[in-house]
């Protein structure tokens, strides 16, 4: 890891605290007791074998399924049992496994859509301030603009979302993230079915964000080689429970980890 | 996990009736629910019993058991096909109305035996569903049509069905060729001589679909691909085949029903079958959609609910009872009494 | 041998056409509730007629029963239609599609069966009527500001409010829709998760939507009445709503033009099949309208799902 850890890291409580997390499918637990801290301003990465419940997690972090026990708390609020879009709200902003770009609508209208505080977003202040909303839409529109340049979708501004390749969706969802403002941002396997290029074009846009405006990251990744090259800190769940938190080496070289592996068959 | 993956290459029998068993829902696991149910109808009977005498409850509930059968044999094919299809047919109820009229064709136009009318009108309807089947659920299925424009179309197949019926004889109410005046009177109770017939075609006819489902290889398919077609298509199952059976199974069901309505009720008019149809959903739902065993407690249920219901409100709501019913149960219970999963979004 | 014939004498007669005209109207505004909720939020509402049965009713009741002024009536009717819209919504928005559209449903039906049996308010199938003078009054005023020449159609300003509405309330929802608040419905349409996950309040937007859509039905319901000058249980039966369906199939899915030119085309088709000569009785004829309705509904849905005005792209019927 060529960077050092952001400034701050070691001085403020952690940005994320996930807390004898418990999630139950039936007789299931997807996840088991899970404790973890995300620090602030770090890129850490969520890893562990094929249904280890690292994406459950997300769901249960991010308000999408109903957490069974524990406590999850993010800035200093207990946000477990809100409800996914209050989540949202407070800059802690997810993606999915499977791209949920919107395809019956244009690509610039992903973006402007994932912009916070449009008052005309109601129904009432769009009738009541119609002037806010025009000046906030220009805002939106100019924000918007500036990062489909960033992230070369620039030529497809105006195209149905559903036109655009496998990695242009990954990459559409990203910028549309960043649009929401988020102080975090959960990666659900965000290299899954890109190129190598667009892979590392991705990977850019997160350091960038983080140094420029300390965005934290938490991403799920299988690929060892990103994860080793890329993140701060790694977390490792296998059986719905975390058995390793830590530096990447460190983590990798886990006999528990390597144990998780090796009995679970893939990685 | 391994141990799924175990059972997925021993496909067959064993894996289809563990299919089949979860899904029957009143078998192993799923009769705590019943239980549950049969335990809160009688603490209602008892109840209605104290506040109204036995007589009235007894009478109600022998009425109710004649509406239950026929909102069980047309709930039955209707959970089949929206299991299996993902079809949310709202021409079911037109099926019943279909069936209704073809046993009028025969039984006073041609001047045909009732007997042979029956079954004339049960063979005639299942043949309109298989032709459904071919003509339009296929093709659409090929095309990968959606859940709101199978509903769509299912409404504009209800249209035509009722419509065509309406033009063809009229609005005016129509009867079968049987005696609905006579009566028997059995421990003080009276029900109508064709109603006890129709109690005993329906029971008869409904012990020996449940057997069917659970004993004929066929019947375990069918409910087999009402719960999971996708695991049904793994384990090996001719699905072609079980969708033109279902199809068979539902709307001559359905026919039969519609019959035994209007030999219950003593007329048949081209409305018949939608005014039911809200029943059969009610019914289905009460008893988890794909559930064939559900469906026909849930008629039997509904059946029950709306007559004793004329016991406490004026008997012109026992139809809104009946949906009232269906709301409530969807939001309280949308997996219905048997069911069980996710049925939010 | 002349089996078919048409009357032409019926079909040149400004009066028809009038008469076509307002049910065109008055169905354009019931379907444009529909496709705010089809079309451009994904919820598929099946109890439109429902809304509307609600929205005449109270109007009806609050005029005839507590002799309010029908000015007054109209506002207080709309929001108790938007108010069943929410506590309807409330609970069953969170069902599956297919859920939902059952419940809808249902719930037009109780509406139906309560105007039917609930005779001291609704006058049960003998009718309510009596709730239009002050409409009558405006609408002879109407008539005299127009040419000599139309003086004796009566219908022709109920025609020009209606249609006046209809494209009133389809700029506005243009613009809605257009509006940063429409662009969530259409996220909501398209993913639901998606838009939670970017911060949108999924059900409080549906909910709104759902009461739009029901004020939008009320709205349709006055016309309807105001049309008939009579309210009965008849005219809220479900097939009104799957006419509103088939309308808003045929103009097209997502288009808000689209719903009056379809609402005009379905209506021409309807009433003119009236002046068709069969030999066949009144009702059977009326059935013959049904089985068009029915067979429109299947060919359109099968071979032309995105209507003639909606977006291949928007095709929201396939998913």
């Amino acid at each position: 890891m060529s960077e050092p850890g952001p400034p701050s890291a070691t001085l403020s409580p952690p940005l994320l605290r996930v807390e004898h997390v418990v999630k139950r499918f039936g007789g299931v637990r997807a996840v088991d007791d899970a404790s973890f801290a995300v620090e602030r301003g770090s890129i850490t990465a969520l890893i562990g074998p094929n249904g280890a419940g690292k994406t459950t997690l997300f769901n249960v972090v991010t308000g999408f399924q109903h957490g069974d026990g524990g406590t999850v708390v993010y800035d200093g609020r207990a946000i477990l049992g809100r409800p996914p879009w209050a989540i949202a709200r407070c800059g802690l902003v997810r993606t999915f496994q499977i791209t949920k770009a919107l395809a019956a609508m244009p690509v610039i209208d992903n973006m402007t859509l994932a912009a916070p505080h449009q008052p005309g977003e109601h129904i009432a202040t769009l009738l009541v301030r119609p002037r806010a909303t025009r000046r906030r839409e220009h805002e939106i529109e100019a924000r918007a603009g500036e990062l489909l340049e960033t992230f070369g979708l620039a030529a497809k501004r105006d195209d149905y979302a559903g036109t655009l390749s496998g990695g242009q969706r990954k990459l559409l969802e990203l910028a549309r993230v960043l649009m929401a403002e988020p102080r975090m941002v959960l990666l659900d396997e965000p290299m899954a079915g890109v190129n190598p290029t667009l892979g590392g074009k991705l990977l850019e846009h997160v350091h960038a964000l983080r140094e420029r405006d300390g965005t934290t990251f938490l991403l799920i990744e299988h690929d060892m080689e990103v994860v080793m090259g890329h993140s701060d800190r790694v977390v490792c769940m296998a059986q719905g429970a975390v058995i390793a938190e830590g530096a990447p080496e460190a983590v990798r070289n886990d006999p528990r980890v390597i144990d998780a592996y090796l009995g679970g068959g893939s990685a | 996990m391994s141990e799924s993956a175990d059972t997925a290459i021993r496909p067959g029998r064993e894996r289809l009736d563990r299919v089949a068993g979860g899904l029957g829902g009143l078998g192993g696991a799923g009769r705590g629910p019943l239980l549950v149910t049969l335990a809160l109808v009688v603490a209602v009977a008892l109840v209605l019993t104290i506040a109204y005498g036995l007589h009235d409850v007894a009478q109600r509930g022998v009425n109710g058991l004649v509406s239950g059968s026929y909102f069980a044999l047309g709930a039955v094919g209707l959970t089949l096909v929206y299991g299996t299809l993902r079809l949310v047919n709202f021409a079911h109820g037109d099926l019943l109305t279909f069936g209704a009229y073809m046993a009028f064709l025969a039984n006073v136009t041609w001047g045909l035996p009732i007997v042979v009318a029956v079954l004339f009108s049960v063979v005639v309807t299942a043949a309109l569903g298989v032709l459904s089947e071919r003509v339009m659920w296929r093709p659409m299925r090929g095309r990968g049509a959606g859940l709101l424009q199978l509903m769509l179309m299912t409404l504009g197949l209800a249209f035509v069905i009722r419509y065509g019926i309406q033009m063809i004889w009229g609005t005016l109410p129509r009867r079968l060729d049987v005696d609905v005046t006579a009566s028997v009177s059995f421990l003080g109770l009276r029900i109508g001589r064709t109603e006890l017939i129709v109690v005993v075609v329906g029971f008869v006819t409904l012990l020996s679909v449940g057997l069917m489902l659970r004993v004929t290889s066929l019947g375990r398919q069918m409910r087999a691909l009402a719960d999971d077609m996708a695991l049904a298509e793994v384990t090996g199952i001719d699905t072609d085949r079980v969708i033109v059976a279902t199809w068979i199974f539902a709307a001559g069901l359905a026919g039969l029903a519609g019959v035994l309505y209007t030999a219950a009720i003593g007329t048949m008019t081209p409305n018949l079958g939608f005014f039911l149809l809200l029943s059969l959903f009610a019914a289905v739902i009460l008893g988890g959609i794909g559930n064939a065993y559900g469906a026909l407690a849930g008629g039997l249920l509904l059946g029950l609910a709306q007559e004793w219901s004329t016991l406490v409100i004026d008997a012109r709501w026992k139809v809104a009872v009946g949906f009232a019913i269906l709301i409530l149960v969807l939001i309280v219970r949308p997996q219905g009494l048997f069911g069980r999963g996710e049925r939010t979004a | 041998m002349t089996v078919f014939a048409i009357s032409f004498d019926a079909l040149t007669a400004a009066d028809f056409w009038i008469g076509v005209g307002v049910l065109a109207g008055t169905y354009a505004i019931f379907t444009l509730g529909l496709q705010l909720n089809v079309g451009y939020t994904g919820i598929v509402n099946f109890g439109q007629a429902g809304f509307m049965a609600i929205g005449a009713y109270t109007m009806g009741i609050l005029v005839v029963r507590a002799e309010w002024s029908l000015w007054a009536a109209l506002p207080v009717a709309t929001l108790t239609a938007m108010a069943a819209g929410v506590l309807l919504g409330l609970p069953s928005l969170r069902l599956r599609a297919d859920y939902f559209a059952i419940v809808t449903i249902a719930f037009a039906e109780i509406v139906r069966y309560v105007a039917q049996n609930a005779r001291g308010l609704t006058g049960g199938n003998q009718g309510l009527l009596g709730f239009d003078d002050q409409w009558l009054d405006l609408s002879d005023t109407i008539l005299g500001w127009l040419p000599q020449a139309w003086q004796d159609q009566f219908l022709l300003p109920l025609l020009l409010v209606v249609w006046v509405t209809v494209a009133l309330l389809t700029v506005l929802l243009i613009l809605l829709q257009r509006s940063p608040w429409g662009r969530v419905l259409r996220a909501i349409r398209e993913d639901e998760d998606a838009a939670r996950a970017l911060g949108k309040n999924v059900l409080a937007y549906k909910l709104q939507s759902i009461a739009l859509a029901a004020a939008l039905g009320a709205i349709a319901g006055y016309f309807l009445a105001l049309n008939l000058s009579f309210l009965s249980p008849e005219s809220f039966e479900p097939q009104f709503t799957f006419i509103g369906f088939t309308i808003l199939i045929l103009g097209g899915l997502a288009s808000y033009v689209g719903v009056a030119l379809g609402s005009l085309i379905i209506w021409t088709l309807l009433e003119v099949t009236r002046f068709i000569e069969l030999p066949l009785a009144a009702e059977k004829v009326a059935a013959l309208r049904f089985v068009i309705v029915g067979v429109a509904l299947i060919v359109l849905v099968a071979f032309r799902p995105q209507g003639i005005l909606g977006k291949k792209q928007e095709m929201v019927l396939r998913e």
